[in-house]
């Protein structure tokens, strides 16, 4: 008798019916995705850190920009919006006044990129133990 | 909808993104549809361009922000009009992209529903736009060219223009706008395809989006063409062929 294959179940924090229609069941592409994320993130992310430590406010605002859509690749809509609203602060504020909304922006990207490292995981667990 | 849409042959594209995942996704699409030939994938606007001077393709999938230049930049260089699908993940945009005539506008990340979407509108305008061709006895798409005169197709019908009258023609993306003592007309068509048919000896380019009636020139300041009130801006690249046609001394 075949065995029913349980299809994968994104992690609650992630936008899971957005992801189940991106991948449409592709786990091994999703696997690649989440990979890729982790190795392009933090190469990112040393944009957005070299633009807020020189106050280049137009290229931090660039450079979130490009985290953004990053985030929405593997699902995580609502910290879309966050950085959404970041860099149009960016075109009105000065780097003094966007420090607290700097420091809410890193612990959120840190919290998402250690949610996207545990479901590369069970990605791979996932295609391994399905063949 | 279905997975596959009908097209005779594939529409060649290139993908401008700088980010790998999306161009990645977007390459996928293109593959999975098997409407769509990937000739090329670019991470920023300069080295597009540089491809897009050796090579046309029928479709350009175009981010917005990019390091050192952007899609609007890209779209200001092109000396053709391939249909275009920006890519962005910014709404802002969607008026630049009505006044640049983009032909869809996708907001990343988007699904593969979302693509064949884009790709069944775009599919409906290639047929608009090769349907007169498939009439048996009809002459040429949007213009009839002889030696003295064209018939353009405008407002609904043919419309006689004599190639003596016509003071400059204006590249308007897929529409070309002809220009006359009397009136302006616009007709769907490009530039690249007036420019086959009517440069001789009494029409030049002289910008990637203008042809002029060298006769009509009154005369020319700098890097602006005169003609009848109107101003028409030499481009960079037409200026040798600009002067040695009017015999510049």
């Amino acid at each position: 008798m075949q065995k029913i294959r349980a299809p994968f179940v994104f992690d609650e924090s992630l936008n899971a019916s957005f992801l189940a229609e991106l991948f449409d069941g592709d786990t091994l592409y999703a696997e690649t995705v989440f990979e890729d994320f982790l190795k392009d993130l933090p190469v990112y992310w040393q944009r957005v850190e070299a633009a807020y430590d020189s106050k280049n406010l137009p290229v931090l605002g660039t450079s979130v920009h490009t985290c953004k859509t990053l985030f929405g690749y593997v699902g995580f809509t609502d910290l879309q919006e966050l950085c959404q609203q970041f860099e149009n602060k960016c075109s009105v504020n000065s780097a003094d006044e966007l420090r607290v909304d700097y420091i809410i922006l890193i612990q959120r990207k840190e919290k998402a990129q250690h949610v996207i490292e545990k479901e590369y995981a069970r990605l791979r667990q996932f295609n391994e133990s399905n063949g | 909808m279905g997975g596959h849409l009908c097209f005779r042959m594939k529409i060649t594209c290139i993908i401008v993104e700088d980010i790998q995942i999306a161009a990645d996704f977007l390459r996928k699409f293109c593959e999975k549809s098997d409407l769509v030939e990937v000739k090329g994938h670019f991470l920023n606007v300069a080295d597009a361009l540089a491809f897009l001077d050796q090579e046309k393709v029928d479709l350009l999938f175009l981010d917005v922000e990019m390091p050192g230049a952007t899609g609007f930049d890209l779209l200001d260089s092109l000396t053709y009009s391939p249909k275009i699908i920006l890519t962005t993940s910014k709404t802002e945009y969607a008026f630049d992209a009505f006044q640049y005539h983009v032909n869809d506008y996708l907001k990343k990340p988007f699904t593969y529903k979302r693509f064949l979407e884009a790709m069944q509108k775009l599919q409906q305008q290639f047929q608009e736009a090769a349907a007169p061709t498939a009439q048996p006895a009809a002459p040429a798409p949007s213009l009839i060219s002889d030696t003295d005169f064209l018939f353009i197709k405008a407002d609904d019908k043919l419309v006689k223009i004599k190639k003596d009258d016509i003071l400059f023609l204006e590249s308007m993306r897929d529409y070309v706008k002809f220009v006359t003592p009397a009136k302006s007309y616009i007709t769907y068509s490009t530039l690249k395809n007036m420019e086959e048919k009517l440069i001789g000896p009494i029409f030049i380019k002289v910008h990637r989006s203008y042809i002029v009636n060298i006769n009509k020139i009154d005369d020319i300041r700098g890097n602006t063409i005169y003609l009848l009130g109107n101003q028409i801006p030499i481009g960079k690249g037409h200026k040798e062929e600009v002067a040695a046609r009017l015999n510049i001394l």
